[in-house]
Parts: structure tokens; C-alpha cells; sequence
């Protein structure tokens, strides 16, 4: 990029109104010097000859040239710059006709853009999107999105009071899913009290765990330990220089905003990342590079895509984007399905069933490829991931 | 599996980014190269004429006041065309191509994806996608909220969009002024690229002009406008004098074809196409490019299985994933239109934690082959006094009874 920012800022000092520093005169110090000559001409009109006209004239063609030089520089510059930005910027997008463009696509793709403006909290371009397109959320959903951002921005606001509130009444959701959100709002509350004065008012800290935290201790009883052993290494300071500095971070507090908004959309029964995000950063993030590449190939190669409903390349991803089981057979290769289901063999090694088959003897003993032990092909259990 | 930046697929989508401002810079250029033609080339006539005047001797002062009073103030003009120009377009458009190129230099020196800078940066990434989706669709109105919301004008081509906007609307009207003045603003791109959409909007002035029965005047224009031509066309520009002997209610096919009201559509298309090209702009929307190789990235036959599927992948949210109020909401049906994805490797995920499962964290298989991560079920073990249940079938047995299974 410095390439490409240089050219720019070469450009920028050619163009500038005033020449400043520069040794070349800007276009518009050629004109104001002819426009002094041409007004000391007209003050002497009545003097005028043929060859005082005649440097007049040739002052006019030298600025001209002069005013050609900078624009064939700045011409130069320009196409300099072009050039940088190609070399950066070298590959050209594909073109994948008629993709999402059917009617039912456009609708489907109308109401994930809809979704995502509500569910980050977009709500002027959510209603603006609604008067321009035909999608339809219902308004019970559109409400959830609104008490979703109003709870999140009371919490910025270090106000935990809706987000209990909310927490309190999906108690049995949260408990299902085993999620702590409950117990770290109070847990934030707690530590928010204890570095509220100085000397810490360790009194009320620990009225507040009397009064709302019990309930969550059978199933955080070492944290509670933690909680109250902190307190020992009050001021701040000192806390943050002890091995209980975790609770003196502020990403303590912070990290109850994205945790909140994770619940609270599976409790709508939505996925916990932002979908349009996660797809267009795996598909920013080098997908469509590799797919294109691998396609540029074997259109050199003239070499046909085999099987055209399926990637010819494996893109690798993050765990996070990794959501379902995926079982290839080590021995065929191939991806199991329902016809084709992982075995595990007694000794624990998995393959596909029909791997399995084809490596069983006439007598139905099957020799592990990966260890040494034999097993009987009747007794490989089928598994479920 | 890494968490770099992958800089070479992110930039893969940016060279539109870059090439629109600098397209608007060249065009800024050429206009300022026309001022100074225009406006230099009178004073030096002037010049010229003053000297002729007085070489022949006998010139009034008068009269020499007037004409250097004349070029005055073409000089004047000139300067303030080119100053206003630099004000108005110039330099906006060079804090345009910087802000840009910044942007992007930003990623280039970013390390991991984890980064904080990066989670802005793909946030506002995702923002002028959707700003370029919602600009090809029509959606003006959302995407110039999205752009100011987010403060993301300098990023995003809403002037360009509207001046597509405005030259389409004139097209779909049945005029040709604006498109052919966008032609002419952009000839020798256009040659470049050997784009004739201009030929394409001639001949359609021509067409009307046969259609409203004005002969003398369609000759006219067939020979100022298309014969030059002829090198390329010839075969259309021969047809097209054919057209002079058939009313527009011909039903001769090929004459019939070119009176087709249609045509006026295709041009639409046509014009779309060449904006786009010479900005480097796709043709599909970006959102969709990436869009496409996310899916396909993800697409796996078990995202359209019942019992598998993850309420956490976006594939799987779509016709039948979700709470009913979002049913047909969600990228599944998208995704049915992209490849599924290809995996040489297994890998396992725990049902219950989500987590992959590997060496430190080993997949167990109950007795009726169900398996979970080692994780999940001493987790489940240590609260149950060693038994596990299985959440899927329900069956239970103790911690110790589960099989280790080993995945290569």
C-alpha cells in the first residue's frame, strides 16, 4: 500500500492550489502571473508596438507550456498511481450469474439483511429496509430486538438491573444450557460494590451475596471461594498484582454484553454469532481466493469440476465455524452418510461400514488398520457423533 | 485453521474499493484538461488576432482595451473553473482514494484475526456490502441511513449509484441524452475496454426516429452517428437502413425485433454492465460473491438433517431451522444454491459443548454408540456421582463404562 499512498501523496502536492515549497509553479501561479502582465498591458495601451505585443504573446504560449508541463506531470502521476493500485489490488472479482437473484432468493436474502439490522441494533436502516422491500418480520420479534438493545445499553451503562431482570425471569432456560450469565451479572455487582469506596465497604459486598448470590452457590462454589477470598487483598492495587487480578479486569464487566446477547438470541432460538458476519467473513476471509484459484486451475488443467455439487478444495476453518460432525473414512475416504455409517471396532478405531466389509476375512474377522488387534465385524458398533 | 489475516482473499474484494475514486479522479482530470483547452485556446486566439490587428496598423485603443479586457477575463474564468473544480472534486476525491487506501493498508499490517482492529474492520467490511446490496437493489434510502449511521460515506459509492440511478431512469423513460453523455464523458475508457454501448444507444435514436416516420431526419442520423461505425457494425448499420422502408407495425421478424419496445430493457442492462466494468465493479453484488464461498464453505449434507443440525450454524437457520416466526428467514434457503463443502479429514464435534473433540479431548461412546466429548461427560460424571446420561436416546450408565474412540 505505501506504493500506492506515496503516488497519492505526490499528487495531492502537484495539485495543491498554492505551489508552496515546490519548485515548479502550480498552474494557477502561471495564470495569475499572466494575468499580471496582460493588466500592465492594458494600463499602457495607448504605448502598445508590434513587438511589445510580440512578448505578450510569447508569454501567453510560455505559460501555456508551462500550464501543459504540469498537466502532463500530473497526467504522469495519476497513471503512476494506477498503476500501484492494479498491482495491489491485482485480481478481478468472478462473475457468478443469476446467484441469489431468483425471486425466493432475494426474499430469503431480504429477510437475513432484515434480521441483521434488528439483531445488531440497526434500527433506523431496519425501518428504512422495511419501507423499501417486501419482507415482514413480526412485530413480536422486531420488540424482542429493541429490549435486546435497550438491556445492552444499560449494561454499558454498568446497569445490570434489566439484565437480571431478564436473566431472573429465563432462570430455567439459562439453567438448561448451563449458562453462567445469571451468576456473573451478580458477580460483576459483587465487585462493582467492593471497589465502589476506599477503604472497601466489604459490609454491604457481602449483604449483596446474602441477599441475591445464594442460590447460585451450589454450582459455582469455587468461585464463591474466590469471590470472598479477593477481598483479603483489597485496595485495587494490589488486587490487580495478586492471583485474583481476573477479577479486578474490566473485560469482567465488558465480556457480560456479548454473554448477554448470546442468551438472550438462543433463548429466541437464534445462533449465538451474527450469521451474515460469520459467511461473509469466511468468504472475505480467503474462501472465494481459494475456490477461484482452484477453478483457474483446472480450467488450465481442462479439467472438469467432477462433482459440481461440491467444493473440488477443502477450505480450512476456524473451530468456532466448525458446527457440525464431519466423519471421513480413513480408509475409503470418503464422507460417511446414512448408508454408509462410522463403525468403531472393538479396539476403538472407527471406519465407514463398507471400509469394514471389504476388510473382513471369509470368517468375518476384521484386522484393524491402525493397530494390531482383530475383532469379529459383527461385533463393530455403529456411532453416532 | 490459522487465525491470520488472510490479506489475499480479503483484498480479492477490493479492488472496486479502490478503482472507483481513482476512475473519479481521472474523470476529474480530463474535465480540467478541457477547461484549459477551451478557455486558453480563446486567449491565445485573441493573442493572435491582436498581433494580425496590428501588424496592419491603424487599431483603435479602444477596441485593444476590449479584447484584453476579453482575455482577462478568460483568464479569470479558467482560474476559478479550475479552482472550484479542485474544491469541489478534486481534492474531496483524493481524500477519498486516501481514506481508502488507508483502510485497507490498516489490514495489510494486522496480524490475527482476533484482533479488535480487524472485528472493526469486518464489521464496517460487512457495512458496505450491505450498502452496495442495498444500492444495486434500489434500497437508496436504507443504504444512505447504513452509511451515515455508521459513518462510512467516504467508503461506499453512493454518488456513483445515484448517477446510475438517474441515467437508468432517463433510459427507462425512452431517453438516450443522459447515457450517451455518460458516453462521451468516458470515450476512451470505453474504447479501451471495446465497449460499444454507445453504437447500441445511436442506433436506438435512429430506431425512434423510423418509428415516428421522420426519414429525411433518420438519415441524417444514420449518417452522422452510425456510419462512423462501420468498421464494427457494419451489418447492423445495414439493417438499420433497411428499417427506413418498414413502419413500426411491420411484422417482418428482424424489422419487427428492432421496433421491439425490449430494446429499451437491454439497454438498461447494457449501460449497467459498462458502468460497472470500467469501475471494476462485479456484476453481482459483493455481498453475494462472499456470501456464495461462505456458504459453500459451511454447506454440509447435515445441515439439512433434522436430528443434525446446529442452531449455531448459519447454514442450518433457513426452511426448517429456527423458531417458526423466522421460518424461510435465514441463509439455508441461500445456501441451496452453492456447492457443498469438501472435507478430507474428519472432524468430530461434541454434541453437547460444541467443542471439536481431539487427543486432549477424546471422544466416548456410550454402549449404544452415541458418542460426546471427554469433557462434557466428567463434567456430567462429577455432578451425578459417575453416571452419564445420554441427552439424545437417554440412556445412562457409569463414567467408567463409556469407550474411548479413536478417530484417524
Amino acid at each position: 500500500m505505501d506504493a500506492s499512498l506515496k503516488e497519492l501523496s505526490k499528487l495531492e502536492k502537484l495539485t495543491a492550489s498554492s505551489s508552496g515549497r515546490n519548485k515548479a509553479s502550480s498552474v494557477s501561479d502561471s495564470l495569475d502571473s499572466l494575468l499580471v502582465a496582460l493588466e500592465s498591458v492594458r494600463a499602457n495601451i495607448d504605448d502598445i508596438s508590434e513587438e511589445a505585443w510580440e512578448s505578450i504573446s510569447q508569454n501567453i504560449e510560455a505559460k501555456k507550456k508551462e500550464i501543459d508541463d504540469r498537466q502532463k506531470e500530473i497526467y504522469s502521476v495519476t497513471a503512476k498511481l494506477g498503476k500501484a493500485i492494479d498491482k495491489k489490488f491485482p485480481a478481478t472479482l468472478p462473475s457468478y450469474p443469476d446467484l441469489f437473484e431468483s425471486d425466493a432468493s432475494i426474499s430469503a436474502l431480504e429477510g437475513a439483511i432484515a434480521l441483521h439490522f434488528l439483531r445488531t441494533g440497526q434500527f433506523e436502516a431496519a425501518q428504512a429496509f422495511f419501507e423499501e422491500s417486501n419482507v415482514d418480520i413480526p412485530s413480536e420479534l422486531r420488540s424482542q430486538f429493541i429490549e435486546l438493545h435497550s438491556i445492552l445499553r444499560a449494561l454499558r451503562g454498568q446497569d445490570i438491573g434489566p439484565a437480571l431482570l431478564w436473566a431472573s425471569r429465563h432462570r430455567e432456560f439459562l439453567q438448561s444450557r448451563g449458562s453462567p450469565l445469571e451468576f456473573y451479572l451478580h458477580r460483576s455487582q459483587y465487585i462493582r460494590l467492593l471497589l465502589s469506596s476506599h477503604p472497601a465497604n466489604f459490609h454491604d459486598a457481602v449483604a449483596y451475596v446474602k441477599a441475591q448470590m445464594r442460590p447460585f452457590f451450589q454450582d459455582h462454589q469455587a468461585e464463591f471461594q474466590r469471590l470472598m477470598a479477593c477481598a483479603v487483598y483489597l485496595p485495587l492495587s494490589r488486587l490487580q498484582t495478586s492471583h485474583y487480578a481476573d477479577l479486578a479486569s474490566p473485560s469482567l464487566h465488558f465480556e457480560l454484553e456479548p454473554l448477554f446477547a448470546k442468551e438472550y438470541c438462543a433463548s429466541l432460538g437464534m445462533s449465538r454469532q451474527v450469521p451474515l458476519r460469520v459467511v461473509g467473513d469466511i468468504g472475505g476471509g480467503g474462501a472465494l481466493a481459494k475456490i477461484e484459484k482452484c477453478r483457474r486451475v483446472m480450467r488450465e488443467r481442462k479439467s472438469e469440476w467432477s462433482q459440481r455439487d461440491e467444493l473440488p478444495i477443502e477450505i480450512n476453518l476456524a473451530p468456532e465455524n466448525q458446527y457440525h460432525s464431519i466423519f471421513t473414512c480413513p480408509v475409503s475416504k470418503e464422507q460417511s452418510t446414512e448408508h454408509n455409517p462410522p463403525m468403531m471396532m472393538t479396539c476403538g478405531h472407527v471406519v465407514a461400514r463398507d471400509s469394514l466389509q471389504k476388510l473382513a476375512k471369509s470368517s468375518g474377522r476384521v484386522k484393524c488398520p491402525y493397530c494390531p488387534t482383530e475383532s469379529l465385524s459383527s461385533s463393530a458398533l455403529q456411532v453416532y457423533f | 485453521m490459522s487465525n491470520k489475516v488472510d490479506v489475499e482473499g480479503a483484498f480479492l474484494f477490493e479492488q472496486p474499493f479502490a478503482r472507483v475514486p481513482y476512475e473519479n479522479y481521472r474523470k476529474v482530470f480530463r474535465t480540467s484538461q478541457k477547461h484549459i483547452e477551451r478557455e486558453y485556446g480563446a486567449i491565445q486566439s485573441a493573442a493572435s488576432d491582436i498581433s494580425s490587428s496590428l501588424k496592419a496598423g491603424g487599431t483603435q485603443a479602444s477596441e485593444l482595451t476590449t479584447t484584453i479586457d476579453g482575455m482577462i477575463g478568460r483568464v479569470d474564468t479558467l482560474k476559478r473553473k479550475l479552482s472550484d473544480l479542485h474544491d469541489c472534486a478534486g481534492k474531496p476525491t483524493q481524500d477519498v482514494i486516501r481514506e481508502r487506501l488507508q483502510h485497507m493498508a490498516m489490514v495489510e499490517n494486522l496480524g490475527s484475526t482476533a484482533d479488535s482492529d480487524y472485528n472493526k474492520w469486518a464489521d464496517q467490511r460487512l457495512d458496505r456490502w450491505l450498502v452496495d446490496w442495498c444500492l444495486r437493489h434500489g434500497k437508496e434510502k436504507t443504504a444512505k441511513r447504513i452509511a451515515r449511521e455508521k459513518e462510512i460515506e467516504v467508503l461506499v459509492d453512493l454518488d456513483l449509484f445515484s448517477d446510475i440511478q438517474r441515467i437508468e431512469k432517463a433510459l427507462a423513460e425512452y431517453s438516450c441524452t443522459e447515457a450517451l453523455a455518460w458516453c462521451s464523458e468516458n470515450k476512451a475508457s470505453l474504447r479501451k475496454v471495446k465497449n460499444t454501448l454507445e453504437f447500441d444507444l445511436r442506433l436506438q435514436e435512429y430506431i425512434e426516429l423510423c418509428r415516428v416516420e421522420k426519414k429525411s431526419e433518420a438519415i441524417l442520423y444514420l449518417q452522422k452517428h452510425l456510419i462512423p461505425w462501420q468498421e464494427t457494425h457494419l451489418t447492423q448499420i445495414l439493417q438499420a437502413s433497411g428499417l427506413l422502408a418498414f413502419p413500426s407495425g411491420t411484422s417482418c421478424r428482424p424489422y419487427m425485433r428492432l421496433y421491439d419496445p425490449l430494446r429499451w430493457k437491454a439497454l438498461i442492462k447494457l449501460f449497467r454492465r459498462s458502468i460497472y466494468m470500467l469501475n471494476a465493479l462485479p456484476s453481482e453484488p459483493l455481498l453475494n460473491l462472499a456470501l456464495y464461498a461462505g456458504l459453500a464453505s459451511l454447506k454440509l449434507p447435515a445441515c439439512y438433517e433434522h436430528s443434525t443440525k446446529n442452531v449455531d450454524c448459519p447454514v442450518c437457520d433457513g426452511d426448517s431451522g429456527g423458531s417458526s416466526s423466522m421460518r424461510g428467514m435465514g441463509l439455508g434457503k441461500l445456501a441451496k444454491e452453492v456447492p457443498y463443502t469438501h472435507h478430507a479429514n474428519s472432524t468430530i464435534v461434541c454434541h453437547i459443548t460444541k467443542k471439536i473433540m481431539d487427543a486432549d479431548n477424546m471422544p466416548m461412546a456410550f454402549p449404544n454408540g452415541y458418542v460426546y466429548s471427554r469433557e462434557a461427560m466428567e463434567e456430567m460424571a462429577a455432578k451425578n456421582n459417575g453416571v452419564v446420561i445420554c441427552p439424545r436416546t437417554g440412556i445412562s450408565c457409569q463414567f467408567s463404562e463409556l469407550r474411548k474412540v479413536f478417530i484417524s
